[in-house]
Parts: structure tokens; C-alpha cells; sequence
């Protein structure tokens, strides 16, 4: 007997609203090319990306604190694997703790040959000094900014 | 903190694992029908046994929004008390461990499922990360898995040897244990040679994720005399705790949830030094880095010897503690459940039911389960073939 299967898709589109603070946020990145976070006044931390309300101590944040745009790179991975809705690999990505702030916010690593992996991630090394580059053309997306090494 | 006292013992007294070979021959929810009636029968019991039923179920996984709805049915759910976490497979163990400890209900069904049927997993998994900052991202549970695997090796040097030999181990117990499932690369060189997926992670490294169900029969002391139960795995200790939702909040080569969970467990199980305390035990090793971290997190065995217990055969088959004798997820990896397959495969050694790769002489198991992106989930399980401690001050650990 014939085993059949029911194929379906589903092209259902979300509109998450990103209120007031993630909003804030992504319009100084889009009109100032500026990176911030926020300070949780119970612990002192600044938060990156920023949110209302610290998850450690359920304060809300009262202060926004410029962060970067230079840091260090706290883990990367480098993908190899075609993700439907992304470009074509590869793509180096992962957190960096930009400066003045205790949280780190993943983004891209570009100006890097991925070509050979090993080499590659002797290059993107854990510690290693980035930069933060902005796209000319911002929208008010995580994909206005990007990482590269420090000394280029 | 309040503590929750326990009333009673809990025991595993049912196990049952499946993985289809052909997944068209069942839909999802005749499936799970089948490995529930498969852990019903291998406790002796009937549905109408059963008080409760607890399911772990994903439904970026299944295709089900609220997937239990669909799978009510499957596990006798209809006109019985039945609940879902979708947080974790072995949160469902977990949560019906505690009911039944609690005093509330006598029995209790756990099942876990985790199917192959979405078009892309790694897409699916995408669903996981925040909707505002990351999901632009290529971060799925594999990409979560290479950025733990990259802060591992870079603050312990050198312990990729450590890795690929725990790939070997476990491959090379898989291929004992469940020999028609075993088909992963087995050999050193082949390992040490495979094609990055997500640095440092390479295609031999991880195994690609497969079709599995689990369904477990948890009954308490006085229902397993009253029945005459044979064998039950007792559950000594159990913890269970979470890390910080945002990766970039956490320390990755490091798990302060492990170390909650694991102190959690061990203190109600009256644990002292783990390094003797069991006899065998089953990990989570989604990636061999995985296993890595929960040697460290378990206290078996400190960072700065890893590379050292390896080379020793300590946690290999004949070692002084075996660790995964099924194979793990390096062998058989259904992303979902492979947690709760963990404490499945180690409640059935207790039990003698474990096949192939059953061990004589056990007398206390280990179990470790984590789930979510680096291993956002810990669960600890202390059981063995006495009551002892049981399940009491059962309360999530806090990292």
C-alpha cells in the first residue's frame, strides 16, 4: 500500500511591536549611528541590547548609557549551513561586550576570509578587539550595524 | 525559597524509547500512541492505571500550535488530568515526579516526542531566539551550540582532542547498544576531518537530528508494593535550574544552572563525592562539548583533568564510570526528547531492562538533561535501586 504524506506551508507574517525602549534603541542606531544601553540601578549593570527592566533584579532601568562602538569579542561561531531565509553562507557571527557595557549583543563579523575555517578563527579570537560599522542606509534594524577587527 | 515536602517515593516503573525507521507507516499522534501503550506494557500497567499525564512537546517541531491538544488522545488525556511543558522534555519528568511525590496522584505518564516532519529544523529552532534583537541572526541550537563550543576552547586550551574522543566513545557504545541506529563516523581521523557546520562544530561531530519518542510510568512507593512492581528505579535526587534567556548575558563555558541543579539533587540524595557515587551515568552530549561541561557540572571530573580522564577510559565502557553507554545524542540525537531519553536509558539500566548495553551491579545512576540554545535547561536525576531520600524539597534550584 502506498504511504501518502500532506505537505503544507505557512506564510504567516508577525508584527512584534518593540516598544518603547528597543525602539529608542534602533532609531539612534538609524538616525545617529549610535550604540546604548541601559543601566540597572539595583546592580549597576548596563544592559545590551537594552531593555526596560533588568531579568537578574526585576528593576527597571532608569538610565541610558552610550556604549561602543568599540568591544571585544566574547564567543563567535562561523555558519557553513545554507538558512533558507539568510544569504548564502558563510557568515562569521557572535557577541561582543562593547565597551562600557556588562551585557554583550550578537551581530555579523565581516572583513574576514571564511574561506579556510581554521584560519578564520584564528583570526576571530575570543578576547580580540572589533569595531562596530554602520550601513549608510539604516532602516532601525540589528542589520544596520556590523562587526570588524579593531587594527583594519 | 520555600521547600516543597514530599509525601512519598517516586519511582520509574515503565520505559519505552522508539525510533521509527520508516516515519510514514504512523502519523505524529499514532506514534506517540504506540511508545505510550510500549510504556504501559513494560510496567505491567493499563491507561486506566494511570492518574495523571504529563507530555514535553515542541510545537516549532511538531507543526501543532499547542501540540498537546493534538496528542491528548494519543496518551489517554481524554477525561484524565493532563498537562504540557514545552520548555523541556525532561521538565515533563520533572513536573510529574513532583505530582506524584506531592501526594497528588499515585501514577503518572510522561511522554516526549520529537519529529523530523518541518521542512528545515534549524529554521524552526530559529523561532527560539528573541524577536527584537537576534532573530536576524543565524541562531539556531546548532549555532548556540558553536558559540558555547568556542568560549569552551578558548578558556580550556587544547580540549578539542578531549572532544573528538568522547565523539568516538559514545559512537562506538551507540553502535553496541542500538546497532541498526548506528551509522555515524566512528574513527578518530574521520572525526578530526569533518566539514565545519558551525566552527568548531564539523558535520562528524554533531549527529543530524532523528525521529524519537520516550514515554516513562512513574508510580509512588505504596502503588509499586501494592502492585508488586519489579524493579522500580527510585528517584533520590532530583534539580533542576536555568540560565539567562539572552546568550550574551551568559557566561557560555560556564554553567552556574548545572552547578544549582546538580547541588540540588545530590543534597537530597545525600550525595558526598559524586566521583564514587555511581556507577554509571547518562549526559546530556548534543556536542561532545556538552558532555564536557556536564563532567564539570556534575562534579565527576574538573576541567583541567578532561583531557586527562579521557586518555584514562575512565568514562568509557569498562571505566570506573561509565558515561553513555546508549550512545547519547551522538548517536541518536531527536533533539527534543533526547534529554528525557537520557534518563529513560539510565532508569533502565536500574531496571535491567537496558539490552545490549544493560550493566551488572548497579546500585545508584546518574542522569543529566539540558535543553534549550548552550544549554539553557539543566535537570539532574539521583535514582537508584533503593527509595533512600526520595524526591523530598522538591523546588527548582536557583544558579
Amino acid at each position: 500500500m502506498e504511504l501518502l504524506t500532506r505537505k503544507e506551508s505557512w506564510n504567516i507574517a508577525y508584527e512584534h511591536a518593540l516598544g518603547e525602549t528597543a525602539s529608542w534603541f534602533y532609531v539612534q542606531i538609524r538616525d545617529h549611528a549610535k550604540l546604548y544601553g541601559r543601566r540597572d540601578p539595583k546592580s549597576g549593570r548596563v544592559l545590551v541590547p537594552p531593555r526596560s527592566f533588568s531579568d537578574q533584579t526585576l528593576e527597571p532601568t532608569t538610565e541610558w548609557v552610550e556604549v561602543g562602538p568599540a568591544g571585544r569579542i566574547e564567543t563567535f561561531t562561523i555558519v557553513y549551513e545554507q538558512f533558507k531565509t539568510l544569504p548564502p553562507p558563510p557568515y562569521a557571527f557572535g557577541y561582543v561586550l562593547l565597551d562600557r557595557a556588562d551585557t554583550a549583543i550578537g551581530g555579523f563579523f565581516r572583513g574576514i576570509d571564511l574561506s579556510d575555517p581554521a584560519q578564520a578563527a584564528q583570526t576571530l579570537k575570543v578576547g580580540v578587539r572589533v569595531n562596530t560599522r554602520f550601513a549608510e542606509k539604516r532602516t532601525g534594524d540589528i542589520l544596520d550595524f556590523w562587526f570588524e577587527l579593531e587594527s583594519k | 525559597m520555600r521547600d516543597l515536602p514530599g509525601k512519598t517515593h517516586v519511582a520509574v516503573v515503565g520505559c519505552a524509547m522508539h525510533a521509527p525507521r520508516d516515519a510514514k507507516q504512523r502519523s505524529l499522534e499514532e506514534a506517540i500512541y504506540a511508545v505510550a501503550r510500549a510504556a504501559l506494557l513494560d510496567a505491567g500497567l493499563a491507561i486506566d492505571d494511570i492518574d495523571g499525564i504529563v507530555v514535553g512537546a515542541n510545537d516549532q517541531l511538531d507543526g501543532r500550535a499547542i501540540s498537546v491538544m493534538m496528542a491528548s488522545g494519543s496518551v489517554g488525556g481524554v477525561g484524565r488530568d493532563i498537562l504540557s511543558t514545552p520548555s523541556a522534555a525532561e521538565h515533563a519528568f520533572v513536573l510529574g515526579a513532583l505530582r506524584v511525590s506531592a501526594g497528588q496522584f499515585r501514577t503518572q505518564l510522561v511522554v516526549s516526542w520529537s519529529p523530523t516532519e518541518v521542512s528545515s529544523i534549524p529554521e524552526a529552532l530559529r523561532l527560539g531566539t528573541d524577536p527584537y534583537f537576534h532573530r536576524a541572526l543565524p541562531l539556531d541550537e546548532l549555532s548556540a551550540a558553536g558559540l558555547q563550543a568556542t568560549a569552551l576552547e578558548s578558556a580550556v586550551p587544547d580540549i578539542r582532542q578531549a572532544a573528538i574522543s568522547i565523539v568516538v566513545k559514545n559512537r562506538n557504545n551507540g553502535a553496541i547498544a542500538y546497532p541498526d541506529r548506528a551509522a555515524a563516523p566512528r574513527e578518530t581521523a574521520w572525526i578530526a576531518s569533518g566539514k565545519p557546520l558551525r566552527w568548531p562544530l564539523t558535520d562528524t561531530m554533531v549527529t543530524p537530528p532523528a525521529y524519537g519518542l520516550v514515554a516513562l510510568v512513574l508510580a509512588d512507593a505504596e502503588f509499586v508494593k501494592e502492585r508488586s512492581l519489579p524493579a522500580p528505579a527510585w528517584i533520590q535526587g532530583l534539580g533542576w535550574a536555568t540560565e539567562a534567556g539572552l546568550l550574551g548575558d551568559r557566561q557560555l563555558a560556564a554553567l552556574a544552572s548545572l552547578a544549582a541543579a546538580t547541588e540540588q539533587a545530590y543534597q537530597q540524595a545525600g550525595i558526598k563525592n559524586p566521583t564514587t557515587a555511581f556507577q554509571l551515568a547518562e549526559v546530556a552530549d548534543a556536542t561532545p562539548y556538552q558532555e564536557l561541561l556536564a563532567y564539570e557540572g556534575l562534579g565527576l571530573c574538573a576541567r583541567q583533568e578532561w583531557l586527562r580522564a579521557c586518555e584514562s577510559g575512565r568514562f568509557e565502557r569498562g571505566g570506573t564510570l561509565p558515561v553513555n553507554l546508549s550512545g547519547g545524542a551522538l548517536s541518536f540525537n531527536p533533539v527534543y526528547c533526547a534529554g528525557l531519553m537520557r534518563i529513560a536509558e539510565a532508569a533502565n539500566q536500574l531496571r535491567g531492562r537496558a539490552g545490549h548495553h544493560q550493566t551488572a551491579k548497579l546500585e545508584r545512576v546518574l542522569a543529566h538533561a539540558a535543553s534549550g540554545f548552550a544549554m539553557q535547561y539543566n535537570t539532574v536525576v539521583v535514582m537508584g535501586r533503593d527509595p533512600v531520600a526520595g524526591t523530598h524539597s522538591c523546588v527548582g534550584a536557583r544558579p
